[in-house]
Order: C-alpha cells, then structure tokens, then sequence
C-alpha cells in the first residue's frame, strides 16, 4: 500500500511503463472514483463562471436585470455580438490587435532568448550587476513609468502608429530572467561540442540552444502573448486613433463612464471575443507547456 | 568641432526660418490647416454626429481639416496631460468646469476673448463658467443637470400627489414613506450620499460653504454643514432609501427602471435610457431645503496655449459650441443640450416625452450651483466620498466625518 | 557552466546582449531614472516641475494614507500568500497523479490564468453579490449568512484574496508542477527500499528538492503582490465603503498620478515601494541558504 500511493506522487518518464493492474482492487477502486470526483470539482470551479460569462453574452439586454442563475439562457440572442460589430470596427481591431501581439511576440522571445543566452552561456565582467539591474526594473510599478515613456514615443514621433505599440515592449526583464533560468537547468555539453567544431556563436545559438529550451519558449510565447493581447494602459495612450486601436482599448470605450448603464451582455461578449484567441495559443502552445516550466521553473 | 556644430545649427536655423517663411505664404493662399481636437463626449455613441459637425465646419472654412481623437471619459484626462507634458497637446479640446480650473490655473489655455466673434447666443452663465480671472479661456459645450425624477404609477398606487416644484426635502420624506410601506422592496428615495449631491445640498441648505470667502480655511464643519449631512443619511438610516447592500450591484438608475423606486435624483442624461420604461414617469425641480439649487454642469471647449493655428481653432471651437448645426445636430440626437440661451433651438426637445415636465430642466437653470473648486480638487472629492461612506455605515457621526474632513481640507489648501 | 567564454569574448556578448540592453536601457530604465528625477519634484503636470529635494519623501513617512496602503498591502499578502503557495502546491501534486484526464483538468486549471482581471472581476462580482451571488446561496444552503463580501472593506479584501487564489493557482500549481517532474525518480526508489512511507517521502524527498521551487514562487509572487493592484481597481462594488477605503500602495501611485496630479509624489511612492521590494528579495536570498535545499554546487 505504501509502495503503491508513494508511487501515485512520482511521475516520470519511467513510470509510463508501470500497469494500471491495481485499478481493480477494491481500495484503488475507491481511491479513483475519489480522483475522479476531486477533478470534476476542479474543473467546475474553474469552468462554471467561464460558462456564467458565454451564458450572459448570450442574454438579449432585457433579460440582464435578470437575477436568477441560469446557464443555458432562452431566448438565446446573439444580440450582443451584434451590437458589439456595429459598435467596434471588430474586423480592424482585431487585425491591429493580432499583429502587434504576433509582431511583439516573435520579437520579444526572440530578444530575450538572445539576451538569456549572453546571461547564462557567456562569461563577462558586470554579468551579476547587470542582471540585477534587469530584475529591478520588474520592481518599479509600470504605471509611474508611463508619462516618461509615452513623452519618449512622442518624441520619436510614433503616436498612432504601430512602432509605439510595439517595440517599447519589445525589451522584457521577465522574459530573458525565465529563459535564463532554463539555459542555467540544461547542460552546455552540445554547445561545446559544437563550438570545438569551429561553429560560430550564432549559429550555436539558433541551432542548438534555441531547440534545447524550446518548451520553456513554449511558456514564454504563452505568458508573451497573453500580455500584449491584454495590454491596455500603454495602448490607450498610443494609440488614440480607430485605425491603430487594439480590442482593450476598444472595448474599455464601450464602457460609456460613470453617467450610463452597463450593458453587461456586451461587455461579456467583449470577454469572450477578447479570451478566445488567447486560449487558441494556449492550446496550440500546451503541449510543450507543461515541460516548458520543469526547466525554467527551478531554482531562483 | 564645436563651432562646426554650431554653425551648421545656426544654418539649419536660417534656412528653417527661410523655409517658414515661404511656408506662412503658402498657407496664407490655400489656408492648409490641420487641427487635432480631443474628445471625450463624442465616443463611442456620438461620432458620426461629430463627422457631421465637422462636414459643417470644414465646408464653411476651406482649408482647415479637423483631425478626431476620443478616449473614454475616465482616461481622458490622464491623456490630456500627458499630451500637455509631451508639449504636444491637441489644439482644441474639451473640458469640464473642474478641470478647466486646473487647466486655466496652469497656463495651459489661450485667452480667446479676441479671437471669437462674440456675437454667439451662450448662457451667461454658462460662458461665465469658463472665464478664469476675467479671461474666456474655453466656451461652453454643453450643460446638464440634476433633478427630482419620479414614479408616476407608485404615487397614484400609494394615493399621494405628485412633486411640486414647492416641495422641500419634508415632502419628499412624507412621500417616501408612504411610497415604501407598498412592499418590503419598494423603496421611497435614491440620492446618493457623496461629494456631489452634498455641495449641492449645502446651497439649497444655503448657510453651508466649504470653505471660507478667502479660502483661507474650511468652514465644512459648520452646524448647517452638519444639518445638511444629516438630512442625506437620514433617508437611509429611516429605511426609506436602499443602502449599498440592498442593491446588491443593481445601479439606482436599474433600480427606477425597475418599477420598484419611487424618486431618484440623477441626471438629465438619463432620459433615453429611461424611454424604455414600463410605466409613468416624470420630472419636477429638486426639492428645497431652504432654497432651491440645481447643479450645473458644464463641459467647455478650450484652444490649447501652444495651438500654431489659434485662428482656426478659436473658430472650430466657436462653430462645435455655438453654430445652428451643431446645436440642431446635438439636441436632434439627444447628445447633451447646447449651452446657448436660444429657445427655438430647443422647442423640439420640449416637445419630447416622457418627462412631460422637461421644461423642469430650464427652470433648474435658474438656480444654477458649480462645486467648490481647489487646486487638489480629486482628493478633495476622495477625502469627502471617503467620510460620508463612513457616516452612512454609522462609523462615525456626520460631526465627527466634518471636524475630520475639515482637518484634511485645510492641508490640501495649504 | 564554462560555456563560450573562448571567442572574441566581447564582440558576441555585445551581439547577444545588446539589443535588448539598449530597448531596455532606453524604453525602460531611462523612464525608471526619470521617475526618480521626478519624485525630487513637485510636479502636476501641467507646469514646470520644481525642484524640493526629499520633501516627497518626508511628506510621504507622515502620510496617513501611505502607512494605511502598506498595512492592507502587507495583509492582502499574508492573507495570499501562504494559502496560494499551499493550495498550489497541492494542485500540483495532485495534478501529477497519472490518471486519465489530468491533462483536462490541467487546462481547466490554466483558464482563469489566461483570462484578464476585467472579465475575472465582472465574473466574481457576480459570485459575491450578497443576493443573489451564488456564494451567498451556498452559505445560505448551510445555514450561514454570508457578508456584503465587495461592499464592506474587511469582506472585500477576503473576497477578493480568494479571487486572486483562484486566478493564480493554476500558474502556481503549472510552475510545482515542473519543479516535481525534475526531481529524479532514483531518490524515492531509493526510499521505499528502505520502507518510507508516503507522508515521509513527501518530507523527506519531494519537499526538500523542491524548495529551490518554493523559492522561486514566493519571490516572484512577492514580487507581483507588492505591487498588488487590478483587483483592487476593479473588485469592490463601484461608491460602496469597499470601493471608498480600501488602498494599496499601487492604488495611491495611480491616483496621484492620473488624478491627483501629483507626478513626484507618485514616483516618489514607487521608489519606496521598490526599495521595500528590493529589501525584502535580498533578505529572502540571504535565508534561503536555512531552507532551500542546495545540491552542493
């Protein structure tokens, strides 16, 4: 018995091989069906208000004053989504939302894995120091950071643009301390080889390194993504303009302030419409998720 | 090295004074002007009828291209500032009444007194509120304000009369009363108990200030101060208004759209939302304490100090405010009133019911109150939103909130 | 870790490091010494700044509302983190349970992680709601009244710690998660050998070898929950006490910022704010060596 709950705690690549014959005695039976019941709690606990929400972007507007939960509402209305096109250019917001969060994405992973690489791989005078350096800039609130960097833009003359969307983001202390914590976990062997075979550093890098932490890549695009995607402060400042807005900012609009009442329909369907492609990525990304963060997830 | 340096700046001078120079005649010719105006009434649900005005404008003044920016009403001023900062800020934009203070105070406006024709119909008052030590620094856009809605059905329902515009805070208590003993939830009242609603009470109290004349000191404890705080809480302490937690997240406006509140004071703004109401309703003056007053709240159109084009946004501003389209094209689309003193402007928004009694909302202009206004006006709002939150949950008495928000008060007017 | 320090040393890290170096020293941390030019200031904006050396900060050790934000930060903390650290620790290991399914449950669990504070908190609000809230109706199935959860502000700060748990645990629980895949199988072997139970593997083995984990959590969550702000933004009921009292320190950054006009006071804050962050990480890798485990490298 002992062996055997020890075991449920270990799971390894080795474990894969072990049976599930204990499935069939009358204790593990038990302990399942307790297993199966703890991860249907789970899973309601963290999806029921998800549905709570698809449900309300479903409700016509009468229907909110409603106070009764009911999941599946009747009449069901796509009014929501309705309004919400004619209210945003969804098609624009959408495409400006996605190229920035793609275009920042690429570029951030790519700049942060470079800098993890110079970090982690190379030895030189002011490592320590400046690396305490990138971790100081994650302690500054970013909102006092806003007026300076918003008066840097300007003078660059890329309000309403794209650039000012981008690339000040472009530059992330989190991103190269989570790819630096996953080189520091996997051994330079291959690198070194590599090297003594005449390979320059660049090449070392995209060829070998880059593939060694692919997963912890994985979680950066994720957490990447999911930031630019939901990026609201810097946007609204930036991008004043239709034809450069993001869906945050877009949909932040729609609430009408402090003199009108919430259309709680439409901001729901705001919700949906703005989680959807992020869960897109997760799960495009999820297969090398889980594995991304065994190797950037130890030892601070 | 230096002097190299030196000389090529003072060349790039020369010949950037030529090129403006050559430009100034250019655009005295074909009079190529772009300016940038900032909004916050017109988004979202208002843009087209601005791109309307502006069609108006720019067929008017060939040559002068008017370029939109909006942000939702809760950023706009953060991003004002941060235009002003950046030395960039729109050549036109809009304000309300309490930071067209901070804004006049700051440099930050220009004295378009010579640059508007003059003739324009406003609101005294209205064009009062915009001046800032005897110079206009914005016109006024639009105003609205506050009043005495009510539920025509639950007085009928409850066999009592309707508000007159006699009727002090005692009438409503009566009413309210007789309103809330129909059910456990119908309630009498809804007026808020905050910043807002207690300057305004204190000038209908009428012995109340804020502050002294040479604000040099609060007066906010005052024994009328305190009767007036205590006339606000008493609704609530009776039973006879919601408290937060009875409405439980349901906003006052969702609460008299629900049938089940007999008066609310709010604003003008909120009569198309009200259309769509299932019974009778009406609106009436706000009722006295010892005076009658009304709110009046203002947005104003300014032209930036820094605008290179103050002629042409001295006349955009002026068109947006005063022009016959864009007061038609306003009060058509029921997107505020125009502050301007022209009644036939306005004979078709009388017109409209529900209320029947819109004419209230003109006669509210009779007794018209603007809030106290200090430097460090949002912690002062904050401080006194604060302590009255307190003294509604019975924390501390409506004495004990004032001797603290004058102690606060006084340090931020130091 | 000799890794490439053979080959034109400088040239390549100047070629890998400095295109982020120079975004970061440019769109980051010259904004970062520019706010600690400003907190020298008093500065609204609009006007000139002017020069008051440390007045900022004298004005801010005597400000009630600065010690007021520091207390309900330091108890939305000690409220957050150990139950988030603990019941992130349990999901973890009880999502590394090989059952068919888990990877369901695993995405379940990284749903709300994914998903912005704005929908997290108009979904919650309406969980809360003392009416009609299903939470209340839960309590209330129990025989327990429950409180105005986001009105009052003792009630909101609970209310809204839970709301962050259930936010967080997920990414918690993904980060063990990796932590406890690490750990190499041969120790317990090694253990059960010698009759260890499962309580004692779990002290003695997994916990142990995953503390450099634990570190890692409590630093980073620290870290962000120092900086504690949406959910207070957007969680308490909008003009109720809740919304009216409650203050951390990022809330009084934003509002002297944005709404009171006051930059240097703002900036001013931020910088002691960091300070007590900094502080506070440097004191945490000084104790780790008491507790976290170290292979002896």
């Amino acid at each position: 018995m002992a062996t055997d709950t020890s075991r449920s705690l270990v799971s390894s690549r080795r474990r894969s091989t072990a049976s599930n014959v204990h499935m069939f005695s009358p204790g593990a039976l038990a302990r399942a069906l307790l297993v199966y019941a703890a991860m249907a709690i789970l899973v309601a606990m963290m999806v029921l208000p998800f549905l709570w929400m698809l449900s309300t972007s479903l409700k016509p507007q009468a229907y909110i004053l409603d106070t009764t939960p009911d999941l599946v509402p009747n009449p069901l209305s796509l009014e929501s989504y309705a309004q919400l096109g004619e209210r945003i250019d969804l098609a624009r917001v959408f495409f400006n939302s996605t190229f920035v969060a793609v275009v920042g994405t690429v570029g951030q992973v790519i700049i942060s894995a470079m800098a993890a690489f110079a970090f982690a791989r190379m030895h030189w005078r002011g490592r320590n120091v400046v690396f305490t350096l990138y971790l100081a800039t994650m302690m500054i609130p970013a909102v006092v950071l806003v007026i300076p960097q918003f008066i840097l833009v300007k003078s660059l003359g890329w309000v309403n643009t794209y650039p000012a969307l981008i690339v000040p983001g472009l530059f992330s202390a989190f991103g190269t301390f989570l790819l630096r914590q996953a080189l520091l976990s996997v051994p330079a062997d291959f690198e070194e080889a590599a090297l003594v075979d005449g390979a320059n550093p660049f090449t070392i890098f995209w060829r070998i390194t880059l593939p060694l932490v692919q997963p912890a890549l994985a979680t950066l695009v994720i957490f990447s993504f999911m930031g630019w995607w939901n990026a609201y402060l810097f946007p609204l400042f930036v991008a004043r303009q239709e034809n450069v807005m993001t869906l945050p900012v877009a949909l932040a609009a729609l609430q009408g302030g402090p003199r009108a009442l919430t259309e709680w329909n439409m901001v729901m369907a705001g919700g949906v419409v703005a989680i959807v492609p992020i869960l897109i990525v997760y799960l495009l990304a999820q297969r090398w998720f889980v594995a991304g963060v065994v190797g950037s997830g130890i030892k601070g | 090295m230096k002097h190299r340096f030196a000389k090529r700046i003072a060349l790039l001078g020369v010949a950037s004074a030529l090129l403006s120079a050559s430009l100034v005649g250019t655009i005295a010719a074909q009079e190529e002007t772009t300016l940038r105006y900032f909004t916050f009434s017109a988004a979202p649900d208002y843009l087209e009828e601005l791109d309307n005005i502006i069609a108006g404008f720019e067929e008017a003044n060939p040559g002068v291209t008017i370029e939109v920016e909006t942000a939702p009403f809760s950023d706009y001023f953060t991003l004002l500032q941060a235009d002003v900062v950046s030395g960039d800020a729109p050549d036109v934009f809009e304000l309300n009444y309490e930071n067209f203070v901070t804004y006049a105070a700051n440099d930050t406006l220009m004295n378009i007194d010579d640059l508007v024709t003059g003739d324009a119909p406003y609101y005294p008052r209205a064009l009062e509120a915009f001046q800032y030590e005897g110079e206009q620094l914005a016109l006024p856009e639009t105003f609205s304000t506050v009043l005495l809605y009510y539920n025509a059905d639950l007085f009928d329902q409850a066999g009592i009369t309707y508000p007159t515009t006699e009727w002090t805070w005692d009438d409503v208590r009566t009413a309210s009363e007789a309103i809330g003993a129909m059910g456990d939830d119908v309630y009498g009242l809804y007026s808020p108990v905050q910043f807002y609603e207690f300057y305004k009470k204190a000038a209908q109290n009428g012995e109340c200030q804020f502050f002294n004349a040479e604000m040099t000191e609060s007066t906010i404890n005052s024994p009328a101060c305190v009767e007036t705080v205590e006339l606000m809480v008493s609704f609530l302490d009776d039973g006879l208004m919601p408290t937060a937690a009875e409405l439980s997240g349901v906003s006052d406006s969702e609460l008299f759209l629900s049938g089940n509140l007999g008066m609310l004071v709010t604003g003008i703004w909120m009569f198309g939302a009200f259309q769509e109401a299932t019974f009778n309703w009406d609106i009436q003056i706000e009722p006295a304490i010892n005076q009658n007053a009304h709110h009046f709240f203002a947005n104003g159109v300014a032209v930036s100090a820094t605008t290179d084009a103050p002629e042409a946004a001295a006349r955009w501003a002026e068109y947006l405010t005063a022009s016959e389209t864009a007061a038609t094209i306003r009060v058509e689309a029921g997107w505020e009133l125009p502050a301007l003193d022209q009644p036939e402007y306005f004979a078709e928004y009388l017109a409209l019911t529900p209320p029947t009694n819109r004419a209230a909302v003109f006669t509210a202009l009779e007794s018209p109150v603007t809030p106290p206004v200090i430097e460090r006006q949002t912690e002062m709002q904050d401080t006194i939103n604060a302590l009255l939150t307190q003294v509604v949950d019975g924390e501390l008495t409506a004495q004990e909130a004032l001797d603290q928000a004058k102690t606060e008060l006084d340090a931020l007017i130091q | 870790m000799a890794g490439l320090r053979g080959v034109n040393k400088y040239f390549w890290v100047g070629l890998f490091l400095l295109p982020s170096l120079i975004g970061l020293m440019v769109f980051t941390i010259s904004p970062i010494l520019s706010s600690l030019w400003y907190s020298l200031h008093d500065w609204n904006l609009l006007s000139p700044p002017e020069w008051i050396g440390i007045g900022n900060y004298t004005e801010l050790f005597n400000d009630p509302h600065f010690w007021a934000a520091l207390r309900t930060t330091a108890v939305i903390i000690s409220l957050y983190l150990p139950s988030a650290f603990l019941l992130g620790l349990a999901l973890a290991l009880f999502l590394n349970t090989r059952v068919r399914g888990m990877v369901l449950v695993r995405t379940a669990t990284f749903l709300p992680v994914v998903a912005s504070w704005v929908v997290v908190s108009l979904i919650w609000k309406w969980l809360f709601n003392p009416q009609y809230g299903l939470i209340n109706i839960a309590l209330g199935a129990v025989g327990i009244e429950g409180p105005a959860w986001l009105f009052q502000p003792e009630s909101a700060i609970v209310a809204l710690v839970i709301t962050s748990i259930w936010k967080d645990v997920g990414y918690i629980a993904l980060i063990y998660l990796g932590g406890l895949q690490a750990i190499s199988p041969t120790y317990y072997e090694a253990a059960q050998i010698d009759g260890a139970n499962r309580w004692q593997l779990l002290r003695r083995i997994t916990l142990p070898l995953l503390s450099p984990t634990m570190f890692f959590i409590v630093i980073t969550l620290l870290i962000n929950y120092f900086q504690v702000f949406e959910q207070i933004y957007l969680m308490p009921m909008r003009d109720s006490a809740a919304d009216r009292q409650i203050e951390v320190i990022v809330t009084e950054v934003v509002k002297n910022a944005f709404m009171y006009n006051r930059m240097g006071y703002a900036s001013a804050l931020s910088w002691v704010l960091f300070g007590i962050i900094f502080a506070i990480t440097f004191l945490q890798f000084r104790l780790q060596k008491r507790w976290v485990y170290d292979e002896g490298v």
